[in-house]
């Protein structure tokens, strides 16, 4: 066993696109780091603020969001939604005391299994440069 | 006859005040108390009376009082102390369920706080930091049920009386005391509309209200007075004396609620809450002044303020 740091990182994955993309990256062999924990939701608009700060302050070192492109929304604007939330999440982010970078939003369409393990191999990297959650 | 300890740490003593303020009924409560050591009372030593004793000593008690926080070595042992010896320990007042206003002071670490005070104030002749026969500080405020185990919390800033009474009363007869989990805003009379049209205001402009009619005041926070009221512990507002109504202090004072009650229940998260309940009347939570602060007034304690991260930048 190495002593290196393994985050603990928690995507939520919209069940339209993006799970179907995590999915597509799984049944096309791509690699990306294990340190990723998929959590389906039906809608990136669905996810509260207050689940965000949960997972960040009891145990998660990051936070990945994943929702269709603009425009591609199951639900007409859900992502819209997620986007006005995740500004919100980066002011409560700066209230406790985390860097802004633990928590990401990011477009995944469900044809776009490569850029899914891409997303989750470059947020690793940067929670593994960032250290561990000071309330971890 | 029930023995009653009561210690004040990190204080301004306002919650020994609010005892007081029980007034005549503290006079049919006292046959059934015994004060054993009340140091904003008694000339009750720690070490003996006259110093004789190598330990720090608080005599044997049915029911402990705690107000305020802990900042120091000293306030720790005491309160270690205080749990040994009591059967049952009350943290009365916001410091000592939450680090109170003092805790304010966890947003920044103690070195620096200490160079501010001692170093590099403007005003005053600094003699570096005194080190002799001090107790030294604790790396950042506690509340007291971060250092021993408490059995009822009594917040307020200062507590209502009519709390303090219903929870001696309680405690005296042996049967568990407990606020409601009930919200500032469920008890107050204001007019709510669930929007608002105007811009945040400052802390010292004034309200529009009708004095005495509480319910035909527009609800704070929709009238850009900034209100804690929707995510802090209902109770302040309980009736104690007689004709009183049962309105939350602060409101009573056409002021804002400012959360001195804490968080609605455990492990509830305030900051969050209000952000998403300002937004829901449609006020921009990027405007406050002094956010965090704001949000964690009276509940710095507890690991809610601590220090910002120095920032990392790709």
């Amino acid at each position: 066993m190495s002593d290196e740091f393994e985050p603990k990182i928690i995507a939520f994955c919209c069940n339209w696109c993006s799970y179907t993309g995590a999915d597509l990256a799984g049944v096309s062999r791509l690699q990306y780091p294990p340190n990723v924990r998929i959590i389906r939701v039906m809608c990136s608009g669905m996810v509260h603020p207050n689940l965000v700060i949960n997972a960040l302050t009891k145990g998660a070192d990051g936070v990945i969001m994943c929702g269709c492109h603009p425009g591609d929304c199951h639900y007409i604007d859900g992502n819209m939604r997620a986007q006005s939330r995740a500004e919100a999440i980066e002011l409560m982010l700066e209230d406790f005391g985390l860097e802004d970078e633990r928590y990401r939003l990011e477009w995944v369409s469900a044809s776009e299994g490569p850029k899914f393990a891409q997303v989750m191999q470059e947020v690793v990297d940067r929670v593994k440069e960032l250290g561990p959650s000071p309330y971890a | 006859m029930a023995k009653v300890a009561e210690e004040w740490l990190n204080i301004c003593g306002g919650c020994e005040i609010s005892i007081l303020d029980l007034g005549e009924t503290l006079l049919d409560l006292l046959p059934s108390l015994e004060f054993v050591h009340m140091p904003v009372l008694m000339d009750h030593k720690y070490f003996g009376q006259t110093g004789e004793k190598t330990e720090l000593e608080i005599p044997e008690a049915d029911v402990g009082l705690i107000s305020g926080g802990i900042r120091n070595e000293k306030e720790k042992h005491v309160a270690e102390e205080m749990r040994k010896k009591c059967k049952t320990l009350v943290a009365l007042g916001s410091c000592a369920c939450f680090g109170g206003i003092p805790a304010l002071a966890n947003m920044y670490p103690k070195e620096e706080l200490l160079e501010t005070v001692y170093r590099d104030s403007k005003t005053t002749e600094s003699n570096g930091i005194p080190s002799q026969d001090l107790p030294a500080l604790t790396d950042k405020v506690y509340a007291v049920d971060e250092v021993v185990k408490v059995d009822v919390h009594l917040p307020g800033c200062p507590m209502n009386p009519a709390t303090i009474l219903e929870a001696l009363t309680c405690l005296l007869e042996g049967k568990p005391f407990e606020l409601p989990e009930r919200s500032v805003c469920d008890d107050c009379p204001t007019k709510r509309e669930e929007k608002s049209d105007v811009a945040l205001k400052r802390p010292l402009q004034d309200a529009e209200f009708v004095p005495g009619e509480y319910d035909k005041m527009r609800c704070l926070n929709e009238q850009g007075i900034l209100c804690l009221g929707p995510v802090t512990r209902s109770g302040c507002g309980k009736p104690y004396l007689e004709g009183e109504e049962n309105v939350p202090r602060c409101i009573k004072g056409y002021m804002p609620c400012r959360g001195c009650f804490g968080p609605i229940r455990k492990g509830a998260n305030p900051q969050v809450e209000m952000m998403s309940a300002l937004s829901s009347i449609g006020l921009d939570a990027k405007l406050i002044e002094d956010r965090r602060a704001f949000l964690n007034r009276y509940i710095g304690g507890q690991n809610r303020l601590r220090p910002l991260p120095p920032k990392v930048r790709r």
